[in-house]
């Protein structure tokens, strides 16, 4: 009886197995056979950017599913391995550590934090990886904290800063405050927001830092609303720059001061709604961008994953294209190969056209200026200005832009 | 802004924080000070309240009525919890209650995600409470005006209700020596009950207050981190100790930003240090 039930399941197993095996294209049983290419995520799946984490989360799945469904990448399918580091760069140095011992992982993007690729950047050459970031703005890491085997594959901070200061250049306004999220990428974006005011002849009447998981900001906005400012620079993201928005628009800032920010997220439009209209800012990445890949790409995300890719959807898509496309042209997962396929690569992304620069491996493209305004009764991104790559982005290993 | 408008606005920041502070402060305090209960999850069940607001004021489309929905199933929720789980780990030590807390606060996290998905959801203003009051010409959100009552009649209420009532007194005996109060003929075993819906209520009435401000977002569980700095300052288990240490944590947080906000972290841990140091019990608790 037992020997006979046995049988059964054995049978039964092999019937499954059979008709999934059947029914999977030829392509990927053949890339399914062969040994896979492992890619680490290590992001924020908990705290304050866990939104951005999640994006980087389905984005990557959607993309490895579509990889793996076409055969793979040179005949090899791809397997992510996301682990959550909470947002803290001791526990993103172990996720890392333990991807490169545990599973022979040597291939990493989606990082959130800039605070946690600042700890993982020294290690990689260690390690025999390479990091391709989607959403890290520390001026930093395409200057003194370089290493050959990071890449960087969105604007940085001072970039942003850049561009929105070209923007504000013209808008009459006559004195700024900034507040900024108290870590490596605040700090770094500010200063350089800093330096394009005086040298636009703006007045920089002060700045102030909000540690990261701030849930009560209205001491800010009453320091802010002292200050005399008419402009206000928020280099904020995730749950910070909800609330701040939100109690901003409680304690009616945006009748004192034009509210400007560095990063403008779908998130947050639609977490605090009308409290965001009105505000001015870059956005890494815009959905509604008319470019033939990102068409491709949001029909894509749309029929998949039901929603409209935000900013770090298209960020990670970017960065993801661009390490499937350097293991092809390397033929190899080495670091050392994928880093000499990667220098000076371009690409037709879902941002148009985008290239690695050699020098600081940072991905040259172009700046998006957009305000958040009701289209047919939705509030949305609306593009504003845009602005080429040679114009906002800082020279090859320089924090800041200099004119 | 005159120094005198400056303070006055200050100080109504200060306690619409305070306010909140308090919902979610006391509950840790009174579940740890009659059940001996370091309940990690805390924070998560504040973050639920948050959650369960959205969905209230969605389906009925009155945030009024989330505040009350919320608090309400989240207390159930800890009910539930208590009879389930925590009365059968009361003879073990108390690192039990923390791995089983800590639990729950896993499984809240992953069934929130599930539910509501990750992006951050907007709850709006309640009704009559979206404008302004000028006080000596700077806004003051009526909002915060609300909290700030709502803060000052529901501590005032607990307090009144733990010492002046039958109840009361059995939980404040109950906290001193609960098998005395139980070979009087008293089923310790409800008041636990109660007192822990109470505390996981008291902390989603928090969430669903401060999700107008703050938005109802994943991340909004490390709120666990204040509620704890709360209670080792006011006195482990001291209802009391809850509303001194809220004030004194949303005093030090809303000047200590506008004065130096570098340092304001800094300060307040050290506050939370020094009180440990001269009264490792906190300034009113027990074990000073």
């Amino acid at each position: 009886m037992t020997t006979s039930s046995n049988g059964r399941r054995t049978l039964l197993r092999g019937a499954g197995l059979a008709a999934i095996a059947a029914s999977t294209p030829a392509l990927m049983r053949q890339a399914m056979a062969a040994e896979p290419i492992k890619i680490g995520i290590p992001c924020a799946l908990t705290g304050s950017l866990a939104v951005v984490a999640e994006q980087t989360k389905r984005t990557a799945t959607m993309w490895a599913k579509q990889v793996n469904a076409a055969g793979g990448i040179n005949g090899r399918p791809i397997e992510l391995i996301i682990e959550d580091t909470g947002g803290n760069p001791a526990t993103c140095v172990r996720k890392v550590q333990q991807m490169v011992e545990r599973d022979g992982c040597r291939i990493f993007t989606g990082i959130t934090f800039s605070s946690e690729t600042l700890a993982v950047m020294p290690r990689l050459g260690e390690w025999d990886s390479i990091y391709v970031a989607c959403g890290n703005g520390d001026a930093s890491m395409t200057a003194e904290a370089f290493v050959p085997n990071f890449f960087r594959g969105n604007p940085s901070g001072p970039t942003e800063a850049r561009l929105l200061s070209l923007y504000i250049k013209d808008s009459g306004l006559k004195k700024f405050y900034a507040i900024g999220m108290d870590y490596s990428w605040g700090h770094s974006t500010v200063a350089a927001f800093e330096e394009e005011m005086k040298r636009n002849n703006i007045e920089f009447v002060g700045k102030v830092f909000a540690p990261t998981g701030t849930r009560d900001f209205s001491s800010y906005i009453t320091k802010i609303r002292q200050s005399g400012a008419d402009g206000l620079m928020m280099v904020q993201s995730g749950d910070d720059a909800n609330a701040f928005m939100t109690q901003a628009a409680q304690y009616r800032l945006g009748d004192k001061v034009k509210m400007f920010t560095t990063l403008i997220e779908l998130s947050t439009i639609k977490a605090v709604g009308e409290a965001s209209k009105g505000v001015i800012g870059t956005m890494r990445y815009m959905s509604t961008y008319e470019y033939p890949e990102n068409k491709k790409f949001v029909e894509q995300f749309t029929r998949e994953i039901k929603d409209t890719p935000d900013w770090n959807d298209g960020e990670q898509w970017k960065a993801l294209q661009f390490i499937g496309a350097a293991i092809k042209k390397a033929n190899s997962i080495k670091s050392a190969d994928l880093v000499a396929a990667l220098n000076d690569m371009e690409l037709d992304t879902v941002k148009g056209p985008a290239k690695f620069r050699a020098c600081d491996h940072q991905s040259l493209e172009e700046g998006f200026v957009v305000q958040v305004d009701k289209v047919n009764g939705a509030l949305l991104p609306v593009l504003v200005k845009k602005y080429p790559w040679d114009q906002i982005t800082p020279a090859c290993r320089k924090k800041n832009f200099d004119a | 802004m005159e120094t005198f408008s400056f303070i006055l606005i200050q100080t109504l920041n200060a306690l619409s924080q305070a306010s909140l502070l308090f919902f979610l402060g006391s509950g840790l305090a009174l579940i740890f000070g009659i059940m001996r209960v370091v309940n990690f999850s805390h924070g998560a069940l504040y973050m639920l309240g948050a959650y369960i607001g959205f969905t209230t004021a969605r389906l009925t489309g009155s945030v009024w009525l989330a505040m009350l929905i919320a608090p309400l199933i989240v207390g159930l929720i800890g009910l539930l919890f208590e009879i389930g789980f925590l009365r059968h780990l009361y003879k073990r030590d108390e690192d039990a209650f923390l791995l089983v807390t800590f639990g729950l606060t896993l499984v809240i996290a992953e069934v929130t995600r599930l539910v509501w998905g990750a992006p951050p959801l907007q709850v709006p203003l309640p009704s009559g409470l979206d404008g302004v009051v000028f006080i000596f010409d700077e806004p003051m959100p009526l909002y915060r005006i609300f909290l700030i009552a709502a803060g000052g009649i529901a501590s005032s209420i607990i307090w009144l209700f733990l010492e002046r009532t039958r109840l009361g007194l059995l939980i404040r005996a109950t906290s001193q020596n609960s098998q005395m109060v139980h070979a009087l003929g008293t089923d310790i075993n409800l008041i636990r009950s109660g007192v822990f819906a109470l505390g996981c209520a008291l902390a989603a009435v928090g969430g669903v207050l401060a999700a107008p401000s703050v938005t109802a977002s994943l991340g909004m569980s490390s709120a666990v981190i204040d509620a704890f700095v709360i209670v080792i300052i006011g006195g482990m288990g001291s209802f009391l100790g809850a509303i001194f240490g809220s004030l004194i944590v949303a005093c030090v947080q809303t000047f200590g930003n506008f004065f130096f906000p570098d340092f304001a972290l800094v300060f307040l841990y050290a506050l939370m240090l020094g009180v440990l140091i001269v009264r490792p019990g906190g300034l009113l608790g027990k074990e000073a």
